[in-house]
């Protein structure tokens, strides 16, 4: 092993506490701005926050669907940011997390490359993970806080499962294991598919790696799997239980409601401009470079065939991959989180592609990589200003008074035309909404049957849309549903016909709020499905919990050198893990 | 070839084969955001011609559609638009087409006929349209020839409009609507009866407003059993005018899905009214009203716009009666294009076959919305 530093700085391995910089150089002043309150769900994910604020050890929350379980979504990253808005009111607490999210990520993205490669490309690789379209998609578009925070402590958590697997190091699995539990209470998916598509090569790459430097027994490298896999199930099952328990007593039974991602990029090429040219960006140019080097090092290979494959399911509905891979489960989940998950196996590849350009066209190449990152950041970022979510600005404040003055709250309510304006406004009143954004979290009857997901966008579902609206509305007496604020007046007709009339309007006429007269005041509804207290305890204080002690064992237990290297953290020059991994 | 650049090889040509076999055989989901267009078909056929036309109007692609129409030189794409979608504000104005159904009627070598039935999805439903079209061969494809249905146009004339209108002043413009110092209008359920379905009980009647003052009203009803624990509760949403003039009356039908009528002991029924502002503006008049007997039954007739204005949606809800004038069963259509002043629209309302023929006499009631209007 080499461990002389190169002098060239072209050469050498680039700081992660530069990479650091530059990651905040690019994302604060875009957070700053709170860019992400445009993109589709970050209302959502700061409504499920302001509820654990309020209810910290109450999943139940009653301002949506009529009444429904939070437990019906890992909630740390909501309890993060409910934990630290006292300092920065919501928004910007939410801006923080994301932050923070966007900063793991560098050092994940690091941490893991050095699995694969030597420093230099791996610091070249956590550089590139600042300008990765997809997580730029995902955190301004998107707004997809739970898989872009999960996704990051998991690749930190990466290197620990290896040094385990490899080296039997109890601190690396003690560290590993609660990172994993800890990506788990973010984001359950994350940990699903990322044992296969993440894990897996790492596995794979321990079973490689097992007769260089300090032999390790096939044997027991399985055993070590077998026994991190049962500790951290057995913790994430514990630590999610009133997750389960709500899934197994009402499983997910939503029809299956149509997404963007599952279509044919060829056929549909407007959503491949969305799906796959905005979050790849310029590392489509670096999709050959990645098969051929993937296929001809041994050791690159189980990267290579996780990221074939999550490239495959990114690809959503061009391939029929996805739903043979995932079944049903290709109806209910959207597939950009693959795209965003191949980007970042991809990133290895990234950087060892980038060390060759530089090592041999010098600072043309710094200059052509530094362009092509930036145009992919800045159409992955425009592209909630290009394509927004919502384009209509405007404040949902005088529907919150409304509602909030005169004894309104006392009947439910729902929107139409608001967009993903909903979950701001059921954040700011007191009044319950049989809407709401999270249609896992289900369970009125009148809007699982049907392929429609929020009321107030129920047009763009066509006829499974407007049916679940029609249902609804013919039950407006049983929920206590007694207003209906309109900004879209294509639903005008079906509300006259219904039996409702217009009794005032807000913000210059723009808003009209509809009535439906003899609606006795709301009820509480699927009163058996609130979680007990006990599940409430469990889920305030067990995910939470597991970040803290995650946060403490990674602070307080520090590395030893050796176990450093074992970990994928130690900083060679240029060789290094590179001579280990690429020898083949 | 060396073994890793073999595995790159293999690896691409699987990724290329997998794109390629999902755009060649599409899987469903994709199918249905691409608006149900695969690649590879061409107007070889007149169902094929048709097929494509039909793919063409749901991606609302006018321009594609309209150029592949064998008539397109008799009208303009403007005009062919305004024909699928309406000449003026209407439900079809709003909608986009769900899915359509072919059938071929008859075919030679250089010509066709096919129907066209088209299901346009409505904020108050799916509405079906079914039209009758020609196709014609041109060179080795077919291409439709479009019946246009004339634009209607009206000649410049003054309607003189003499009708009633009831005001209704309440506090202030804070008040809750419903909230009112005075009673609601008298109205009576004049009929009710339940009837057992296929799909469960329905609840039929008739509602009379027999006050002297306009009402919103509705109905609710509520099954109960023999232990009088109630089965459900469901009200008439839309199958009743929830405007009633002074002595109008009103079908009104109640659904149960999934009810059965051996369960039912008794039926609580909660008419509800409350006074509200009306006019008796716009009057639509219906002509040639007409019972068609089995096969093909339907209470046919024409919507006639007596007032100056253009009404934009029309309901027409037809009670159905046997020879002893009981109520048999209720029957109601939307239209879906607008009624311009003066200019008869023709409506067809399926009646259930095994229905059709215990009845002997009807009654149509048509309620009706403007855009940016009230009931």
């Amino acid at each position: 092993m080499d461990n002389t530093e190169p002098i060239d700085p072209l050469q050498r391995p680039i700081p992660v506490i530069l990479c650091l910089m530059v990651a905040a150089v690019v994302h604060v002043p875009l957070l700053l701005m709170k860019l992400p309150l445009k993109s589709f769900d970050t209302n959502f994910h700061i409504f499920f926050a302001s509820h654990y604020f309020h209810h910290w050890f109450d999943p139940w929350n009653t301002k949506c669907f009529a009444g429904f379980s939070q437990a019906t979504y890992p909630p740390l990253s909501h309890q993060w940011v409910a934990a630290i808005s006292p300092i920065f009111g919501f928004d910007y607490a939410y801006m923080v997390v994301q932050l923070a999210s966007i900063l793991l990520l560098v050092v994940g993205v690091y941490r893991f490359s050095l699995l694969w490669t030597n420093a230099r490309a791996a610091s070249l690789a956590a550089v590139a993970s600042v300008f990765v379209g997809a997580e730029s998609f995902l955190v301004y578009h998107a707004g997809q806080l739970a898989t872009t925070s999960a996704a990051p402590i998991y690749l930190n958590a990466l290197p620990f499962l290896y040094a385990w697997l490899r080296y039997g190091n109890g601190r690396a699995f003690v560290k590993g294991s609660l990172l994993f539990i800890t990506a788990a209470a973010v984001h359950h998916a994350t940990l699903i598919f990322g044992s296969v598509l993440f894990a897996a090569p790492v596995l794979a790459l321990a079973f490689l790696d097992r007769t260089d430097g300090r032999r390790a027994a096939t044997g027991k490298v399985l055993a070590r799997a077998v026994a991190i896999g049962l500790l951290v199930g057995v913790a994430v099952a514990i630590v999610l239980l009133p997750y389960w328990i709500a899934l197994i007593h009402y499983p997910i039974t939503q029809t299956p409601i149509p997404h963007e991602s599952r279509a044919n990029y060829i056929l549909s090429p407007e959503y491949g401009l969305t799906y796959f040219i905005v979050p790849w960006g310029a590392l489509i140019l670096a999709l050959p470079f990645i098969f051929l080097h993937g296929s001809e090092n041994v050791k690159l290979r189980p990267l290579l065939f996780g990221f074939w494959v999550a490239f495959l399911l990114g690809l959503g509905g061009t391939t029929p991959v996805g739903s043979i891979l995932l079944g049903r489960a290709f109806k209910v989940l959207t597939m950009e989180r693959f795209s965003y998950w191949a980007t970042l196996l991809a990133l290895p590849f990234v950087g060892i592609l980038a060390a060759k350009l530089i090592r041999r066209f010098r600072l043309a190449a710094v200059a052509g990589l530094m362009v092509l990152a930036t145009l992919t950041c800045a159409l992955a970022v425009a592209w909630s200003s290009i394509e927004p979510p919502d384009p209509d600005n405007y404040s949902v404040d005088p529907v919150a008074s409304w509602l909030n003055r005169d004894g309104h709250d006392q009947y439910r309510y729902f929107t139409l035309g608001f967009g993903n304006k909903i979950s701001r406004l059921a954040m700011m009143t007191d009044a319950s909404s049989v809407d709401g954004e999270w249609n896992s979290g289900r369970l009125l009857p009148e809007l699982m049957q049907y392929s429609g997901a929020a009321l107030t966008s129920s047009k763009y579902f066509g006829t499974g849309g407007l049916d679940a609206l029609r249902a609804i509305l013919k039950h407006a007496d049983r929920y206590g549903l007694k207003w209906v604020f309109v900004r879209d007046h294509y639903y005008d007709a079906l509300l006259s016909y219904a039996g409702w009339r217009p009794v005032d309007y807000l913000e210059d006429k723009t808003i009209v709020i509809w009535s439906k007269d003899g609606v006795p005041p709301a009820q509480p509804v699927n009163a058996p499905q609130r979680p007990p207290h006990w599940q409430g305890l469990m889920w305030g204080t067990l995910p939470f919990g597991s970040s803290i002690l995650a946060i403490l064992v990674l602070l307080l237990i520090p590395e030893r050198r050796r176990q450093h290297a074992e970990a994928g953290l130690h900083v060679t020059p240029d060789q290094g893990v590179a001579a280990r991994s690429l020898a083949s | 070839m060396k073994r890793g650049a073999l595995l790159a090889f293999v690896l691409i040509a699987a990724t290329v084969a997998f794109i390629v076999i999902g755009t060649v055989w599409p899987i469903s989901t994709a199918v249905a955001f691409a608006g149900g267009e695969r690649l590879l078909e061409s107007s070889s056929t007149p169902e094929a011609a048709a097929r494509n036309l039909g793919q063409e109007i749901r991606l609302k692609d006018w321009g594609k559609a309209y150029s592949s129409l064998a008539n397109r030189s008799k009208f303009t794409e403007q005009e062919f638009v305004e024909d699928v979608t309406g000449y003026y504000p209407s439900l079809r104005t709003y909608s986009s087409l769900d899915h359509f159904e072919i059938r071929p009627l008859h075919a030679s070598d250089s010509d066709a006929d096919v129907e066209f039935t088209l299901d346009w999805s409505t904020v108050v439903g799916t509405l079906p349209d079914t039209r009758t079209v020609h196709v014609v061969r041109n060179g080795d494809h077919w291409e439709v020839d479009w019946p246009m249905q004339k634009k209607p146009v009206l000649p410049p004339q003054v309607i003189p409009v003499e009708y009633l209108r009831w005001d209704v002043i309440n506090r202030g413009p804070g008040d809750d609507w419903g909230v009112q110092d005075v009673d609601g209008p008298n109205v009576r359920i004049v009929d009710m009866h339940p009837v057992q379905r296929a799909e469960g009980v329905v609840v039929l009647g008739e509602l009379l407003n027999e006050d002297v003052l306009p009402a919103y009203v509705s109905v609710t009803a509520t099954l109960h059993r023999k232990d009088q624990s109630a089965i459900g509760t469901e009200s008439a949403f839309d199958r009743i005018s929830h405007l009633l003039l002074p002595k109008q009356v009103t079908p009104f039908l109640i659904q149960f899905p999934n009810a059965s009528l051996s369960e039912v002991s008794s039926i609580r029924m909660e008419p509800f009214s409350t006074l509200v502002s009306a006019s008796a503006d716009p009057v639509i008049e219906i002509d040639n009203e007409q019972l068609n007997p089995a096969p093909d039954a339907a209470l046919t007739g024409q919507l006639i716009n007596q007032s100056g204005q253009v009404v934009n949606v029309a309901h027409v809800l037809g009670t159905l009666y046997d020879k002893s004038g009981n109520l048999v069963w209720v029957v109601d259509q939307y239209v879906d294009r607008a009624l311009l002043p003066q200019t008869p629209v023709s409506f067809k309302i399926p009646i259930p076959e095994d229905l059709a023929k215990k009845v002997s006499s009807q009654r149509t009631v048509v309620a009706t919305y403007s855009f940016g209007g009230f009931l």
